[in-house]
């Protein structure tokens, strides 16, 4: 499905990401772990067109797509949440949803059109709100939802653009025990229909969760397998603990 | 719904109560710039401060199709419209690469640019002595030689304009439009190329300014200078945070107070804007989302009482 080829990104001197090679298969909910600054947002950025790299090429469903912007890859079917919610704050939630499935059609440009009285948007909105838990909020303005409400519906906005790959970064960042573990029982899930790319913090969660694991540290990936073999691995416990093993 | 059937039912009244039919079609054309630049800043979020170029150019298009080819009227209206869209897609393209308030500026300095192109061309806009002897051509071969007929002709194709903006707020351009205030970024990167939206937003704007222009230039027969100037520009944007930018009916409702009090006022004192600038502060303080939203203000207290 993804697939990144010496994928690198530099600032200035530092080495954000450095030569990375991932393969996301299909189907797989593969999560990236490694500590702060170990560049999995940058690698983020650079997988959803946020940002460019500075040499390497990235592929997307077959065909190479690492010069396409965000907007592009939107369209080939990648979906991203961000880690700061990131929502439009004084539309309705079912707006904000909506919005996301109006860029799949060829509507955007009707201006004579009504929006609200569109039967098929209404319908895949509500589906998305659904798939969330979102529904009975349907109508109140995103910016008046708890914290945990709000990356629940940063999700259904992702999953309105009909997307085949998600990219979810740090979901349950910032959030209660609870609410962490509501959106995580989501993201389960969803697994069943999605591939899924994850960054996650949270190590007893992605362990029960993540079928391929990729840890990062400094920019490069020192380890990846499964979640087993992850656990086992002296590397990445020495990125952990800190210690050379 | 209801309150565009009021707004229709007083447009329609106003000159049988008060027989002021040129200040009454001046409220309408001004109103409608109101509510066009509205479309930029209410729903995009854009502060354009140069909407008089879109006027001004509407109005001179209109005006020389007029003079040089005795053109119908409706044609006029549709050379205005065509002239004030074009001018702001030209414009928007480059002022939207500005952020924020530099943006704003771009704005300003093409307003500036288009004054002084104004005023140096005096071939085609008759220069600081405006442009003048305009005819006013007949309409499905009714004279609209009298005030109050062209009153009426200037109101069906205002409310025509204004219902078009309220159909475009509902419709899913509009709703793109807030998502580009609301979050431009996210905007992006669920699939919308943001540039063209807002390419089109000031089109549109400046298609309904230059309409705006147009009817001008045909209620005094004459486009002065002041039509393309920066205290045009200034007073669309004080009248329309007078009256609220959170519905098309705010701008409209500032435009009738903004027009109304510059009038009566400078007959009593030719310091009246200062008076202005009082009520305008004490607006802009107090009632954050202008005089349109004073009713709902009330209402809720109520419902809190």
């Amino acid at each position: 499905m993804l697939r990144t080829h010496s994928l690198t990104k530099r600032f200035g001197a530092h080495v954000a990401v450095d030569a990375v090679d991932i393969e996301v298969r299909d189907g797989t909910l593969h999560a990236i772990i490694g500590p702060n600054g170990a560049g999995k947002t940058t690698l983020f950025n650079l997988l959803s067109g946020e940002q460019r790299p500075t040499s390497g090429t990235i592929e997307f469903l077959g065909q190479e797509v690492t010069r396409l912007d965000v907007t592009a890859r939107s369209h080939r079917g990648m979906g991203r949440s961000y880690q700061r919610t990131n929502v439009f704050p004084k539309l309705t939630v079912f707006e904000n949803v909506r919005l996301a499935a109006q860029s799949r059609t060829r509507l955007s440009f009707a201006l004579f059109a009504s929006a609200s009285a569109n039967g098929a948007l209404a319908e895949r909105t509500a589906r998305a709100l659904e798939d969330v838990g979102l529904l009975a909020h349907a109508a109140q303005p995103a910016h008046e939802l708890a914290g945990g409400d709000q990356r629940l519906l940063e999700l259904a906005i992702t999953l309105a653009t009909d997307p085949v790959l998600l990219l979810l970064d740090e979901p349950s960042q910032g959030l209660s025990p609870e609410d962490a573990r509501r959106l995580i029982d989501r993201i389960a899930a969803l697994a069943a229909r999605y591939t899924i790319v994850l960054i996650e913090h949270n190590m007893p969660l992605v362990m029960g969760l993540a079928g391929e694991i990729t840890v990062m540290n400094f920019g490069r990936v020192i380890a990846h397998g499964t979640p087993a073999a992850i656990r086992a691995d002296a590397n990445v416990r020495s990125a952990y603990l800190g210690t050379r093993g | 719904m209801r309150r565009f059937a009021v707004l229709v039912a007083l447009v329609a009244l106003a000159p049988f109560v008060v027989r002021y039919p040129t200040l009454e079609t001046q409220i309408l054309t001004f109103g409608l710039l109101a509510v066009a630049f509205n479309v930029l800043l209410g729903e995009m979020g854009f502060l354009s401060f140069g909407q008089a170029t879109f006027n001004g150019v509407g109005a001179y298009a209109a005006a020389r199709v007029l003079i040089d080819l005795h053109a119908p009227l409706l044609l006029a209206l549709g050379a205005g419209i065509a002239a004030g869209a074009l001018v702001a897609a030209a414009i928007g393209a480059l002022a939207i690469t500005g952020r924020g308030v530099y943006g704003v500026m771009l704005t300003f300095a093409f307003n500036e640019m288009a004054y002084y192109l104004a005023f140096q061309w005096r071939d085609v806009t008759g220069g600081d002595n405006g442009l003048r002897g305009i005819p006013r051509p007949d309409v499905f071969g009714i004279s609209l030689d009298d005030a109050t007929r062209y009153y009426f002709f200037t109101a069906i194709v205002v409310l025509l304009a204004f219902a078009f903006v309220l159909r475009l707020i509902d419709s899913p351009f509009g709703a793109v439009l807030r998502a580009i205030r609301e979050n431009e970024e996210r905007a992006r990167a669920i699939g919308f190329r943001v540039r063209r939206f807002k390419i089109a937003a000031f089109a549109i704007s400046g298609g309904l300014s230059g309409l705006a222009g147009a009817l001008y230039a045909g209620l005094f027969r004459f486009v002065p200078l002041q039509s393309i100037d920066l205290d045009t520009s200034t007073n669309i944007v004080v009248a329309t945070l007078l009256g609220g930018t959170g519905s098309p009916y705010g701008p409209l409702l500032g435009a009738a107070v903004f027009t109304i009090l510059s009038n009566a006022l400078s007959h009593v004192w030719s310091h009246w804007p200062l008076l202005f600038g009082v009520v305008f502060c004490i607006v802009v303080l107090f009632f954050r989302g202008g005089l349109w939203s004073i009713p709902g203000l009330w209402n809720r207290r109520a419902s809190h009482a």
